[in-house]
């Protein structure tokens, strides 16, 4: 059996995997500094 | 904070942590030759279940513990945990159709495993959303603490979803009585995303800990200020 291809997936899922965390981790950032500021 | 300092810098050892894992998943673990490259999802979507149903669980039993103590601090927690939780459930629920779409042919499916797991998601964002709506704190606690529990019934019914009932999703390939069902490469690099997916769990939620103190201060400074 052929090793299908669908690289394309993968890569989707690891940049929205990437962009999930990271994004978390700078909201959380955002709001510990702009409860601190205030 | 002290405590919101650490947690950034674990959070920070963690992001570099997922960046080896995604390197390591990438260039060094093999390709699976039936499913091709789609298989390599499964190093961030099983670590980030894993760190799902942790966090909801930590949820849960920190609920559990507030009803029986009513002490404040437990409450602080289980937010906390709530939160984060729904952030690697994102991570599970978008990742998991990405991997069912070229291996079973449809991006989902409503068996038992993927309903109870959207199921649990859901009610985690309800659990979110009902703390919003209260701003007395007793009130607040008590109602989110009571579907904390709930939920955390979930938990090991989501585990066991593919032994009791028809499925597509595969058996558990750690949690389970034989030995590990992967080549030693695969494991490998799952295990240090278990690791490193756990690292950032730590992390969050040591930073949302200290976000939910702070704005806990600040409400009863408010609540001080207003009597």
């Amino acid at each position: 059996m052929q090793t299908p291809d669908n690289g394309g997936y993968m890569v989707a899922a690891y940049i929205i995997a990437a962009v999930v965390v990271l994004g978390y981790a700078i909201t959380l950032l955002y709001r510990l500094a702009k409860l601190k500021n205030q | 904070m002290r405590s919101a300092r650490r947690g950034t810098v674990i959070t920070g050892l963690a992001l570099l942590g997922l960046t080896g894992v995604y390197i390591r998943a990438l260039v060094y673990t093999p390709m699976e030759r039936l499913q091709g490259l789609a298989q390599k999802i499964f190093y961030v979507h099983a670590p980030a279940a894993w760190a799902a149903l942790l966090a909801f669980a930590v949820t849960g039993l920190f609920s559990l513990l507030y009803l029986i103590t009513r002490d404040r601090k437990f409450d602080l927690v289980a937010s906390s945990s709530a939160e984060v939780g729904v952030a690697f459930s994102l991570v599970m629920l978008t990742t998991g159709p990405l991997w069912g779409k070229p291996v079973w042919g449809t991006w989902w499916t409503w068996d038992a495993r993927l309903t109870s797991t959207l199921f649990i998601f859901l009610l985690f964002v309800g659990y979110l959303v009902l703390r919003g709506a209260f701003n007395d704190f007793e009130i607040r606690a008590r109602f989110s603490a009571v579907l904390g529990v709930m939920a955390l019934v979930l938990v090991p019914f989501i585990h066991v979803t593919v032994y009791w009932f028809r499925t597509l999703h595969p058996e558990p390939v750690l949690l389970k009585p034989d030995r590990p069902s992967l080549p030693g490469v695969m494991l490998t690099t799952l295990l240090i995303s278990i690791g490193v997916f756990t690292a950032l769990y730590v992390g969050f939620m040591m930073q949302r800990h200290a976000l939910t103190v702070l704005r806990d201060i600040r409400d009863e400074e408010t609540v001080d200020a207003n009597a």
